[in-house]
């Protein structure tokens, strides 16, 4: 579902990171840095997308040559109101209007697998957008507003599953909620019986597919994810375990309709044969290393 | 009534296949084709298509069989069959101008009291729309498998014959042609005939996309379904015929047609084509199993892999290549060096810029990390498993057809994948 509008990887004159300081941009950048690709970093602190002049502001910055990667958004954890909604909204218009003006070269925006709704079996990207919250409308509204703003050959757009990352902050349901539980409390409480399955990825390898849809100036839609599923129980057992001694793992009881998640990842195969997420073991190992000695739980 | 003589317009794959089985019948045939390399190569008894059972009965009936580029030489014919092969873009859509031009060359060169059948696959309200006499005028539904196409233009199940007025009796030169092949004859209206085809092949594509779907959850769940094959052959509501073998997804282009020409015509008139869509989808996820499981197996963690790939062509017995699942992989396989090695079909350079052609199959897999079995030639089943075993650097085999004995390629240590199997 991605076309390649470079035949050969060639680095980007400049990458301007939208969201900088998230849990995907500080690892894009770092990643960006090591690969020695020129890279803006621009967060809330630099230019505030909600406020009336965010896009005049941004278009001082861009350039026609540059790449820009939108990772801007206030997630869940800080609202799933209307509210909130809107203020996601008027970043999007504010980016957008800024790369319709400058004519960016490429574009990539973010987007969520929340726009796809449950109950389908396998998702794949031609899977029809259906979201559930408004979350999952606020990022198919912003995937609709940047196509309206961007050539579909200089658009890229990435729905990506839940992220793992040692320094999150969003503390969503999964494994970084709890490892948080673990190091604080010694043991991990699950709603329900833990069943439903997700998809989990790691930051720093969706960094790296970022990398390469911008070395590829790849246009189209593709879903950031792993292709294998977890149960929350075993997400929760294998994070137990990286823990000495090993966290305790019990489960509530009761919850609601359980819910399952699976990709199909032909279409990230195909754009990119040499790339693969990480396992999940290795992400919980890996988050675990990282987060040691740290407390911020 | 004397025997008809009889005419084939267009010699690709459907013309020859049924005009030489015609002459096995013991008609005189007139073969009609305006393109003078394809009628040169056949008068010098070079065959276009890979057929099992062409070639010897071509040569076996060759005195029956004129090949001609002149449309006057079908003046002599009782019933002319217009049926070239009907062309289809990425999307299964049909390009019906060629066999539009074909069938007003042969009308104006046709006796006036001859019958014209089409028996290209056209879309319903094709053969009532041309421009000639209802009562000369005649749709019938061809059959025809790549790689039996003899067998099925020999012993037909039946004949589906579409007309103006199907309580009209069919006209005596054509009744005797159709009869020669003694099976039920089944004359109807033209968009019944028309549709009937479709209603075929969408039928066959359910119970292969059923198969399948099934296939991949006993690949889930500890089940094989090669065990439960043989319960759904047993029930007479099923049969021993049914398409229920587990593969790939369609290919070779003419039910995809059918698939794309039964949605057009159901978005147009507002009819229910959402389950068709599962079907498209269906085939399109399953085309992409082996490279699923190579990525699983091999790809997600060896550096700079050697991949053999054994079958090229669609299916056994054809040269065809169209929607081939072998040529899918590769095409995505682009980093990566590919040995590939097929009986009939050689490697394009198109498809990837590193494969090359191996003489056979073991030397395809010669310092191979893995060995995919993409198309289920026959002479892959005799291939000695402990050859291949010491021909490959890796120990994978991927095998969705089951051509290689699975205890044996356990035994010989090899990590071995099948559709349908846990």
């Amino acid at each position: 579902m991605l076309a390649h509008q470079n035949a050969h990887p060639e680095k980007p004159a400049r990458v301007v990171v939208l969201g900088a300081g998230g849990v995907l941009g500080k690892p894009l950048l770092a990643r960006l840095k090591a690969d020695g690709v020129v890279a803006l970093g621009v967060g809330s602190a630099d230019i505030d997308l909600q406020a009336a002049d965010a896009s005049d502001k941004l278009q001082r910055l861009l350039k026609a040559d540059d790449a820009v990667v939108f990772l801007s958004a206030l997630t869940p954890d800080k609202g799933r109101d209307v509210a909130t909604l809107m203020k996601n909204l008027r970043m999007a218009e504010a980016v957008a209007s800024a790369v319709s003006s400058v004519k960016c070269r490429h574009v990539i925006y973010m987007s969520s697998d929340a726009v796809y709704p449950f109950g389908n079996g396998t998702v794949d990207e031609t899977t029809p957008a259906d979201p559930l919250d408004l979350y999952g409308v606020m990022h198919k509204a912003r995937e609709v507003i940047m196509m309206s703003a961007v050539q579909a050959d200089a658009l890229a757009i990435l729905r990506c599953t839940l992220v793992c990352a040692a320094d999150d902050t969003h503390n969503s349901y999964g494994p970084n909620r709890f490892r948080r539980q673990a190091a604080r409390d010694g043991k991990i409480t699950l709603g329900g019986e833990g069943k439903e399955t997700r998809d989990h990825v790691f930051a720093d390898d969706v960094a790296e597919l970022i990398r390469l849809v911008l070395v590829h100036r790849s246009a189209g839609l593709l879903n950031a994810v792993s292709g294998r599923s977890h149960s929350f129980a075993e997400v929760a057992r294998l994070v137990a375990a990286t823990f000495v001694p090993p966290a305790e793992v019990s489960f509530s009881g009761g919850g609601g309709a359980v819910t399952h998640r699976h990709f199909d990842v032909t279409a990230l195969h195909q754009a990119f044969p040499n790339f693969h997420f990480q396992s999940l073991e290795a992400v919980v190992a890996e988050v675990h290393r990282r987060g040691e000695g740290r407390s911020d739980g | 009534m004397t025997k008809p003589v009889i005419g084939f317009a267009g010699m690709t794959h459907l013309g020859l296949n049924s005009a030489v089985a015609s002459a096995e019948r013991g008609f005189d045939v007139i073969c009609f084709d305006p393109d003078a390399t394809r009628i040169g190569a056949l008068n010098a008894g070079e065959l276009p298509v890979v057929e099992p059972d062409l070639p010897d009965m071509f040569a076996r009936r060759r005195a029956q069989l004129t090949f001609t580029t002149d449309p006057g030489m079908l003046k002599a014919c009782d019933v002319i069959y217009v049926a070239p092969d009907v062309p289809t873009d990425d999307k299964g859509t049909s390009d019906l101008g060629p066999i539009r031009g074909l069938i007003d060359r042969v009308g104006e060169a046709m006796a006036p009291a001859a019958i014209l059948v089409i028996l290209s696959q056209v879309p319903p309200g094709f053969t009532r729309g041309l421009r000639r006499s209802l009562a000369t005028r005649y749709y019938q539904v061809e059959t025809l498998i790549f790689g039996r196409a003899i067998e099925r233009a020999m012993y037909p199940e039946r004949f589906i014959v579409g007309c103006a007025d199907p309580a009209v009796p069919l006209p005596p030169s054509l009744a005797t042609y159709l009869a020669a092949f003694e099976c039920p004859i089944l004359p109807m209206r033209y968009e019944s005939a028309e549709l009937c085809k479709i209603s075929i092949n969408m039928v066959l594509v359910a119970q292969v996309t059923c198969a399948n779907t099934i296939a991949e959850l006993c690949e889930n769940i500890g089940a094989d379904y090669g065990e439960i094959v043989p319960a759904l052959r047993l029930d007479r509501r099923i049969g021993a015929y049914a398409y229920i073998s587990p593969g790939m997804g369609i290919s070779g282009g003419n039910l995809e047609r059918d698939l794309a020409t039964f949605n057009n015509f159901g978005d147009a008139l507002g009819t229910s084509t959402g389950v068709v869509r599962a079907w498209q989808h269906n085939s399109g996820y399953r085309r992409n199993w082996a490279l699923r499981t190579l990525h699983t197996a091999v790809l997600c963690h060896a550096t700079d892999p050697v991949i053999a790939v054994l079958g090229l062509a669609y299916k056994e017995n054809t040269d065809s290549v169209k929607n081939s699942p072998a040529v899918a992989l590769i095409e995505a396989l682009l980093p990566f060096s590919i040995q590939a090695y097929d009986p009939v079909v050689a490697p394009r350079a198109q498809w990837h810029p590193a494969l090359t052609a191996s003489a056979d199959p073991i030397a395809a897999c010669a310092g191979a990390d893995v060995v995919l079995i993409m198309t289920p030639w026959p002479e892959f089943r005799t291939i000695d498993i402990g050859s291949l075993a010491k021909s490959l650097r890796g120990k994978v085999v991927i095998d969705p057809y089951g051509m290689l004995d699975r205890r044996a390629a356990l035994a010989a240590g090899l990590e071995y994948h099948k559709l349908g199997v846990s």
